[in-house]
């Protein structure tokens, strides 16, 4: 099979996942009494002037962000068969922490905003790290640990900004961190994005799209180029042979976990430095569990994440339109449920008969010596 | 072929013109075959020759593209294997499928139980048992549980199994393959009562010696065609492997020692024990010095697995000290011993040796992933690991479209010279081979088998594991039994048979 072959191979799966999502969401529509093309007129409706449709852009891009660290720290997981369902609890302790330790001192920017990641990290890794230690020395699920994690974390979350690290007055409507200092502060892109000729949207596009990138292109080399990466891989396609090869399993479920959660620990950063900057009640939730659909979508694959992330923030955008429109916004949700399990099946399905051609294919290989010509036939095939 | 039976009876079994094609390639062409009423008839061939499919075909599991099947003189056009089951074509399958947990007689009955007016009869079952158990010389207890049957009993069962459903034809698929010599002697008593009582057995194997034991006629296949036969009582097993691959082939024989008296590996006192507090490896002593190959013979389960593992350092130790060179090497990582160059082709190759689902240049990294080529500093250097394995594929001989094919897609014996290339020239001064050989084909065996005597020449020290006795007489210097997690004789294979080894095997001798 040659390379544009699969390549094609692997992106019709998904296309006709999302063909046959976008059908059964038609359907959904039609049945809560709506008209779908209203919907799908909202979803791919911009605007008419340039400010509004980069302003949509810079929505999607806003929300795809910390979707895209999700999916990332999810997906290293994935990657050797482990399953980290306390994302969610890593990044809401990992950036509490943060806006905490953010405002506690004042440094040079890029100092403090090294600290801010660093600090998030180190958290977020922390936290998932328990899970892994509790796997390799008494053998618990990572499954139900980081579920039990996230309790413990978003209930310690709501401790700290209660109780000591609260910033807001007594009495006050919101409970919050107290706001970041200017140099803990990362500049939005508007400026960028005006000195290339295009137009501001209203709101800033966060400056955090550029470490995102970054660390996306830091992620794709570490899985797939690096020693590290290939033992993460063997560890999750057969654990016994990767043992065998001389692989640690167990200290590759701690260095995995851990990776994990430093990623996660970054989730809430975009917001924090580039919008709210403070940790509050009402800072976006539910990212990490948003974070094990977009892996799923993007099969482990940070491109494929970082797509993804960007159809979620895209389907996101449209849940106030639609509300204008009168269709309730849950019907977003929906379409990124029913998106997600088209793509997990067809997935599934392309893989199923990739194998089964592989071993057709090679079960009629030649295997003993061939005359010359007529077993180099089947070979080329 | 001609037989005063032939032309009174139709055969039991005849295959004309059979052609099964898959996409792109073609399986089976234009197979003929007559198995006569009453006769052993064994299907030999390599690995991948066709054996398989042609069987599929006969047992109604996929339909032929061409072709006609007839049984007992009647075109049969089976849409299933119980349309096979229905004209009397039976299948006795390489790996038992029984239920460890049921009786003999419940897994006979299993799937097609005895019922009179709704209620299970197993007192008619029982009966009809123990007919066929007396008829054929089987041998059977129906109460007995199957978990407590050795592999002999258990084959008979599923002989059994097959019989109870009526079949007059039998097919076994490499029956002796799990067997010791004297199972192996047993088995074919059986056939000789089958046959007595007028059935039809079809032999596949390509253990050539025991086809010319007992079967009748030998039918050889050679890339997806029947190429003739042979009467075994004239053909030597030679004749008939070179009529299987079509060319002359190599024995394992090495009797120019090239022993030396440096230790590479010291193996002293060594134990191993199982979560459950079994002990499977007990107080095992040896050495392997340079250019020598260190046999070490035992029915499965006696604790093989668990020794090469612990040299591997994938099991823990209860006790002992392993030494590699001068080097203490008990608390070695895996990692350590492979670096330090200690080489393994593990007994099982999917669950321990490769990566299914990845390329085969990946799976060339696999377990050099610390050494060059795979590593330049942190990285995986990709460009070079392809380079390797296609130098891999080409003086190894794998046969494969190209480095970026799945592991999945090849052959066993093909997988098999992918691993053996590996481990080789990652230059290890100790080799570990467990069942170097299993599941591969004459020609890929006789690679594989030429490829560790030349390592041997060249000073590799080699501990061997087999289920082959022939391969473990031929090529080994020193030869061990282990019996019950214990070192229980030492033999020379210079002078011993098969058959003596298999007696120790059993641990009749000791």
């Amino acid at each position: 099979m040659n390379v544009v072959r699969r390549v094609g191979l692997a992106l019709l799966a998904p296309a006709i996942a999302l063909v046959v999502a976008a059908i059964i969401s038609a359907f959904v529509i039609l049945a809560i009494g709506e008209d779908p093309l209203v919907a799908l007129r909202e979803l791919v409706n911009f605007g008419d002037n340039s400010a509004s449709q980069m302003q949509a852009v810079a929505v999607i891009l806003n929300r795809a962000i910390p979707l895209f660290l999700a999916g990332l720290a999810v997906s290293i997981g994935f990657r050797m068969g482990l399953f980290n369902i306390g994302v969610e609890g890593q990044y809401r302790l990992a950036t509490i922490m943060a806006a905490w330790v953010g405002t506690a001192v004042v440094l040079p920017r890029p100092v403090q905003l090294l600290l801010i990641i660093v600090v998030a990290m180190a958290v977020g890794a922390i936290w998932a790290g328990i899970a892994g230690i509790l796997k390799v020395t008494r053998g618990v699920s990572e499954v139900i640990s980081t579920i039990m994690l996230n309790f413990i974390a978003i209930g310690l979350a709501s401790y700290l900004l209660t109780g000591p690290f609260r910033g807001t007055p007594e009495g006050s409507l919101t409970v919050a961190t107290e706001d970041l200092p200017e140099s803990g502060r990362l500049p939005g892109l508007n400026g960028v994005m005006a000195s290339l000729g295009l137009a501001e949207p209203r709101s800033e596009l966060y400056g955090f799209l550029i470490p995102a990138i970054v660390v996306g292109v830091l992620v794709a080399i570490l899985v797939k180029r690096t020693r590290f990466g290939f033992d993460l891989k063997a560890s999750g396609l057969n654990p016994t042979a990767a043992t065998a090869s001389g692989v640690n399993a167990r200290a590759m479920v701690v260095k995995a976990m851990l990776l994990s959660g430093a990623l996660a620990g970054l989730i809430g950063l975009p917001d924090l430095v580039g919008d709210t900057y403070h940790y509050g009640t009402e800072f976006t939730s539910g990212l990490g569990f948003l974070g094990i659909a977009v892996a799923l979508l993007g099969r482990n694959n940070p491109l494929g994440i970082a797509f993804g992330a960007l159809l979620f923030g895209f389907l996101d955008r449209a849940a106030l339109s639609l509300q204008f429109a009168g269709i309730p916004s849950q019907v977003v949700t929906i379409i990124q449920g029913t998106i997600v399990l088209a793509v997990v099946i067809a997935n599934e399905v392309a893989r199923r008969i990739a194998i089964r051609q592989a071993e057709r294919t090679g079960a009629n290989l030649p295997t003993a010596r061939p005359a010359a010509g007529e077993q180099q036939a089947t070979v080329v095939q | 072929m001609t037989s005063s039976s032939e032309a009174v009876a139709p055969p039991a079994v005849e295959l004309q013109g059979i052609t099964k094609r898959f996409p792109g390639v073609v399986a089976n062409s234009d197979i003929n075959l007559v198995v006569r009423r009453g006769e052993v008839h064994a299907i030999v061939g390599e690995n991948g020759a066709g054996k398989s499919t042609l069987m599929k075909t006969l047992y109604g599991m996929h339909r032929p593209d061409e072709g006609s099947v007839h049984v007992a003189g009647t075109e049969q056009h089976f849409k299933s294997p119980a349309d096979a089951i229905a004209a009397g074509i039976g299948m006795v399958h390489q790996h038992f499928m029984l239920a460890d947990n049921l009786t003999v007689l419940e897994n006979i009955v299993l799937g097609s139980e005895p019922k009179s007016r709704g209620a299970l009869d197993f007192g008619a079952a029982r009966r009809k048992i123990l007919e066929i158990s007396a008829a054929y010389g089987l041998d059977l207890e129906p109460d007995t549980l199957v978990e407590d049957l050795g592999v002999g009993d258990r084959q008979r069962v599923e002989i059994a199994k097959v019989l109870y459903r009526g079949a007059t034809t039998l097919i076994l698929d490499e029956p002796t393959a799990v067997l010791v010599p004297q199972e192996v002697d047993e088995l074919f008593g059986n056939l000789a009562e089958l046959k007595g009582e007028g059935l039809t057995v079809i032999f596949i194997s390509h253990k050539l010696d025991e086809v010319r034991k007992v079967a009748d006629t030998i039918t050889v296949i050679r890339r997806g065609t029947t190429v003739g036969t042979a009467d075994p009582k004239t053909v030597t097993a030679r004749q008939l492997a070179e009529m299987m691959v079509g060319t002359e082939l190599p024995t394992p024989e090495t009797r120019e020692s090239t022993v030396t008296e440096d230790v590479v590996l010291g193996v002293e006192d060594l134990s191993v024990l199982l979560p459950t507090g079994r002990t499977v490896v007990d107080g095992v002593s040896f050495r392997v010095h340079r250019g020598e190959v260190v046999g070490i013979a035992g029915v499965e389960g006696n604790g093989q697995s668990e020794l090469v593992e612990a040299i591997m350092g994938l099991q823990p130790l209860a006790g002992g000290r392993l030494t590699f060179g001068a080097e203490d090497m008990t608390s070695w990582t895996t990692r350590e011993r492979r670096d330090g160059g200690v080489g393994f082709i593990p007994e099982d190759r999917h669950r321990q040796a490769l990566l299914l689902d990845a390329a085969l240049w990946e799976n060339r990294i696999l377990g050099n992933q610390t050494r060059p080529p795979a590593r330049k500093g942190i990285f995986i250097d990709r460009g070079a690991s392809r380079n390797s394995c296609k130098k891999i594929m080409k003086e190894y001989d794998v046969r494969a479209p190209g480095c970026d094919t799945l592991a999945v897609a090849l052959s066993g014996g093909n997988q098999q010279k992918l691993i053996v290339g590996r481990e080789m020239s990652g230059e290890p001064k100790l080799l570990i081979a467990a069942h170097p050989t299993r599941g591969v084909d004459v020609g890929a065996q006789a690679v594989i088998w030429e490829l560790l005597k030349t390592a041997r020449h060249d000073g590799l020290a080699i501990i061997l594991i087999s289920a082959d006795l022939d391969e473990l007489i031929g090529l080994s210097d020193t030869l061990y039994v282990m019996f019950r997690g214990k070192l229980v004789a030492q033999l020379d294979p210079g002078d011993v048979t098969p058959e003596q080894l298999g007696t120790h095997m059993t641990g009749a001798a000791a």
